[in-house]
C-alpha cells in the first residue's frame, strides 16, 4: 500500500508532531510509519499535551498525531489543538467501543482503528488530511488575500488626492470617494446611486465625455470640461475616462477620473494678465501721447476761455449799465455809454470771442472724448477673461485692439483692413485680443527696426484681414517690417525666445499666443523674409472642440 | 526774406499734426502780438517757410513722416537765424545733446502753461510789441 500512495515530487516535506504514549526510548510504529509519508518528512516525538501545544503554535505543522495517551482523551487539549489548525488523528490501539467516537466529539479530525494493515491505513489517512490541511490553508490564505487585496483597492480609491466615481451602463454612480463628493459639492455617502448628469452636464447637444465612454468604449484622458456642483457653481475639471469591461468583454461601466481645476485656471489667467499688463506698458509711450495732446490744448482752452469771459463780463457789465440809463430816460448818458459800448466791443474784438468761444468749446469736447475714448479702449483691454467662452466678433476685437496700438505707431505705420462678414465666435475674447495685439506690436517693432535701419521716411503697412472659412475664421496679420531670419523662426514661439533689446519683450508674447490659439482649438502659422515682411496667420474652428479619444 | 524790423510783428510758424494743439497755441498767443501761421507736418512746414520767412518756428516732436527734431534741424541749416522751439509730451523723446546740436532754443513741455509759454517767446523775440 505505501507504494500505492507516492507523493508527487512537488511535495513539500512533512511535519508531524507525535505524541506518544511513554518514553520506551523504543520508536514506536507510528513514528516509523509516519517517517515513511515522503522526503524529508519530520517527525517530533513528544510525550505529553504542553510539549505538543508548544510545537503547534511555534512551527508550522501539518499533521498531530496522537497515540493511545491521556492527552489523546482530553478534550479541552483537543479543541485546543484543532483551533490551532492542525488535523489531529488519534491512534486508538484498543478497540474500545465508542473511543474514536469520543476522540471525533472532542476535536480530532480523524480516528484509526487498531487492527490489521493498521500503518498503511495510517498512512492513507496522514497523507489526505495533510493534503486537506494544506488545501484548506491555501483557500484560507487566498480568502485572506482577496480581502486584503479588497481593503487595499478601497484604500487606495478613498484615500487617492483625485475624485474617482464609477458609473453604470444606465448613468447611475455606483462608487465615489470622499475627493469625488468634495469636488461635485454632494454630501459624505450620497453619491451612490444618483445619475453622473446631475453634475457632468453635456453642453449644447455634445454627448459627456462619460456618455461617449459608456457608449461608444471610448477612453479620454487629461480632457477638461465643466461641471455643475450641488451648490449650482460652474467648476473647471480636467477628466479621464475609462471603460471597464465585464468577463464577456461588454462596457459595462465608466471609471472616471477628475479634479478640480479652478486653482490651475485660476493661475493660468493670472499669468495671462501678467503677460497682457507686460505688454501694454510698451503701449505707454504711445498712449501717453494720445492722452497728452487733448489735455495739452484742453488745459490752454480752459484759460483762455477764463479770459474770454473776463471780456464778455466787461462788455455786459457796460451793457447793463446802458439798459439802466435807457430805463431811466437820461438819453445824453445813454449816448455816452452806447459810444463806450461799440469801443469796447471793438477793442476786445467781441464779435470774434463769441466765435472763437463757441470753437474752444468744441475743441475741447472732442479732445475729452478722445481721451475718455482712450482710456475707455485701454480699461476694456486690461479687463480679466472670467475663464469661460462667450460669444464675440472677432472683427470687433481686432478693432478694439488696433485702437489701442494705433497711437504708438500712428507715424510710422499705415493701417489697412479688410474684413469679412465673420459669424460670432464662442472664444475668449479678451485672449484674443491679447494675441492681437501681440502681433500687432511685433509687427509696428519690425517696421519701425527697419525703417530705422534703412532709413525709410515712407511708413511701413501692416495689413489685417478676416476671412469666413468653411468650419472656422481665418485672420491674417500681415507687415512689411524687418522680417524674422530663418534660423529664428522655429524658436518665435519658445517661451522666452526673443530677438528684441533688453526691456523691450518679454520673450513671453508669442508663446502666449500659441498656448491661447491652442486653448481655442484654432492653429498660428508664420510665413517671413527678412527685408520683405511678415504674416501671422490664425484659423479658429467655429465649433467648439470636444475632447480626442485617447484609445489604444 | 526780410529781417523783423523793431516794431514790426514778429512771424511765428506753429506746426503740429494736431489741429486742438494748433488751434489752442492761437488763443494763448492772440494777443501777444505775433503774426502767425500754422503747417501741419514738416512738408507743409518748409513750404510755407519758402513762402515767407518766420522769426521763430514751434513744432511738435512725434509728427506723421518728418520728425520735428529733423524739421527744425533743415529750418536751422537753411536759416541759421530763426528761433526755434520743440514741443512735446514726451520728454525722452529727444536728449538734451540732440536739441544742442540742431541749435535749437529748447523743449517747451505738452502740456504747456500759457504764462511760461508766452514769457519765454517774449524773452526770445526781439522788439516785442508793446
Amino acid at each position: 500500500m505505501r507504494g500505492v500512495l507516492r507523493v508527487e515530487s512537488s511535495f513539500q516535506p512533512v511535519r508531524v508532531v507525535l505524541v506518544e504514549a511513554g518514553l520506551s526510548g523504543r520508536r514506536s510504529e507510528a513514528a516509523e510509519t509516519l517517517e515513511q509519508l515522503g522526503p524529508g518528512t519530520r517527525v517530533d516525538r513528544v510525550t505529553d499535551a504542553a510539549s505538543c501545544r508548544a510545537r503547534v503554535s511555534t512551527v508550522p505543522v501539518d499533521l498531530v498525531v496522537l497515540e493511545n495517551t491521556p492527552a489523546a482523551r482530553d478534550p479541552s487539549f483537543l479543541r485546543q489543538l484543532s483551533a490551532l489548525g492542525p488535523p489531529v488523528i488519534v491512534v486508538l490501539h484498543e478497540a474500545v467501543a465508542g473511543d474514536s467516537l469520543d476522540a471525533i466529539r472532542a476535536g480530532a479530525t480523524e480516528c484509526v482503528e487498531p487492527g490489521p494493515d493498521l500503518d498503511s491505513r495510517l498512512t492513507a489517512l496522514a497523507l489526505d488530511q495533510v493534503r486537506q490541511g494544506r488545501r484548506h490553508r491555501e483557500h484560507e490564505e487566498a480568502e485572506r488575500r482577496i480581502v486584503e487585496l479588497e481593503d487595499y483597492t478601497e484604500n487606495i480609491v478613498q484615500h487617492m488626492n483625485s475624485a474617482l466615481i464609477v458609473v453604470d451602463d444606465s448613468g447611475r454612480i455606483t462608487e465615489a470617494n470622499p475627493p469625488a463628493e468634495e469636488v461635485l459639492g454632494a454630501e459624505p455617502g450620497t453619491l451612490a446611486g444618483r445619475s453622473f448628469e446631475d453634475w457632468f452636464v453635456p453642453e449644447e447637444d455634445e454627448a459627456t465625455l462619460i456618455s461617449r465612454t459608456l457608449e461608444e468604449g471610448h477612453r479620454f484622458k487629461g480632457a477638461e470640461t465643466t461641471i455643475r456642483r450641488s451648490d449650482g457653481r460652474r467648476v473647471p475639471v480636467g477628466i479621464s475616462c475609462a471603460p471597464m469591461k465585464d468577463r464577456r468583454g461588454r462596457n459595462t461601466q465608466a471609471v472616471v477620473l477628475f479634479q478640480d481645476l479652478t486653482e490651475v485656471k485660476q493661475l493660468e489667467l493670472q499669468m495671462l494678465q501678467s503677460e497682457k499688463m507686460a505688454s501694454i506698458g510698451q503701449l505707454a509711450a504711445g498712449v501717453a501721447h494720445e492722452i497728452n495732446n487733448p489735455t495739452g490744448f484742453i488745459h490752454a482752452n480752459l484759460h483762455q476761455m477764463n479770459e474770454y469771459l473776463a471780456d464778455l463780463r466787461r462788455t455786459w457789465k457796460v451793457t447793463s449799465e446802458l439798459q439802466a440809463q435807457v430805463a431811466r430816460g437820461d438819453l445824453g448818458e445813454a449816448q455816452r455809454v452806447s459810444t463806450q459800448l461799440s469801443q469796447l466791443a471793438e477793442e476786445l474784438d467781441v464779435d470774434f470771442v463769441y466765435g472763437d468761444f463757441a470753437k474752444a468749446v468744441r475743441e475741447s469736447q472732442e479732445g475729452s472724448e478722445r481721451i475718455r475714448h482712450i482710456v475707455q479702449d485701454l480699461r476694456d483691454f486690461s479687463y480679466r477673461d472670467t475663464g469661460e467662452r462667450v460669444e464675440a466678433d472677432v472683427n470687433q476685437c481686432l478693432d478694439s485692439t488696433a485702437n489701442i496700438v494705433w497711437p504708438m505707431m500712428k507715424h510710422s505705420v499705415a493701417l489697412a483692413r479688410e474684413y469679412d462678414e465673420l459669424p460670432r465666435l464662442r472664444c475668449y475674447p479678451m485672449q484674443l485680443k491679447q494675441v492681437f495685439m501681440n502681433l500687432l506690436v511685433n509687427a509696428y517693432q519690425a517696421i519701425e527696426g527697419r525703417r530705422e535701419a534703412e532709413s525709410l521716411t515712407e511708413p511701413g503697412e501692416i495689413r489685417i484681414s478676416t476671412e469666413a472659412q468653411a468650419d472656422g475664421i481665418g485672420v491674417e496679420i500681415r507687415d512689411t517690417g524687418s522680417g524674422i531670419a530663418s534660423e529664428d523662426l522655429g524658436r518665435i514661439f519658445d517661451p522666452f525666445f526673443t530677438t528684441k533689446e533688453v526691456g523691450v519683450g518679454t520673450g513671453l508674447g508669442l508663446s502666449t499666443s500659441y498656448s491661447i490659439i491652442e486653448r481655442h482649438g484654432g492653429r498660428i502659422r508664420v510665413e517671413s523674409e527678412v527685408g520683405v515682411g511678415t504674416s501671422f496667420q490664425l484659423w479658429l474652428p467655429t465649433r467648439v472642440p470636444t475632447p480626442e479619444p485617447a484609445d489604444d | 526774406m526780410t529781417e523783423p524790423s523793431r516794431g514790426a510783428r514778429p512771424r511765428l510758424l506753429l506746426v503740429d499734426d494736431e489741429e486742438g494743439i494748433l488751434s489752442a497755441l492761437r488763443r494763448t498767443l492772440r494777443r501777444e502780438g505775433y503774426s502767425i501761421r500754422t503747417a501741419r507736418n514738416a512738408a507743409e512746414g518748409l513750404a510755407a517757410l519758402e513762402e515767407e520767412a518766420a522769426d521763430l518756428v514751434l513744432s511738435d516732436h512725434m509728427m506723421p513722416g518728418m520728425t520735428g527734431l529733423d524739421f527744425l534741424s533743415e529750418v536751422k541749416r537753411r536759416r541759421p537765424q530763426a528761433i526755434c522751439f520743440l514741443i512735446s509730451g514726451w520728454s525722452q523723446a529727444v536728449t538734451r545733446g540732440e536739441l544742442e546740436k540742431a541749435g535749437i532754443g529748447g523743449l517747451i513741455p505738452k502740456p504747456w502753461d500759457d504764462g511760461q509759454l508766452k514769457e519765454t517767446l517774449r524773452s526770445v523775440l526781439p522788439g516785442s510789441p508793446s
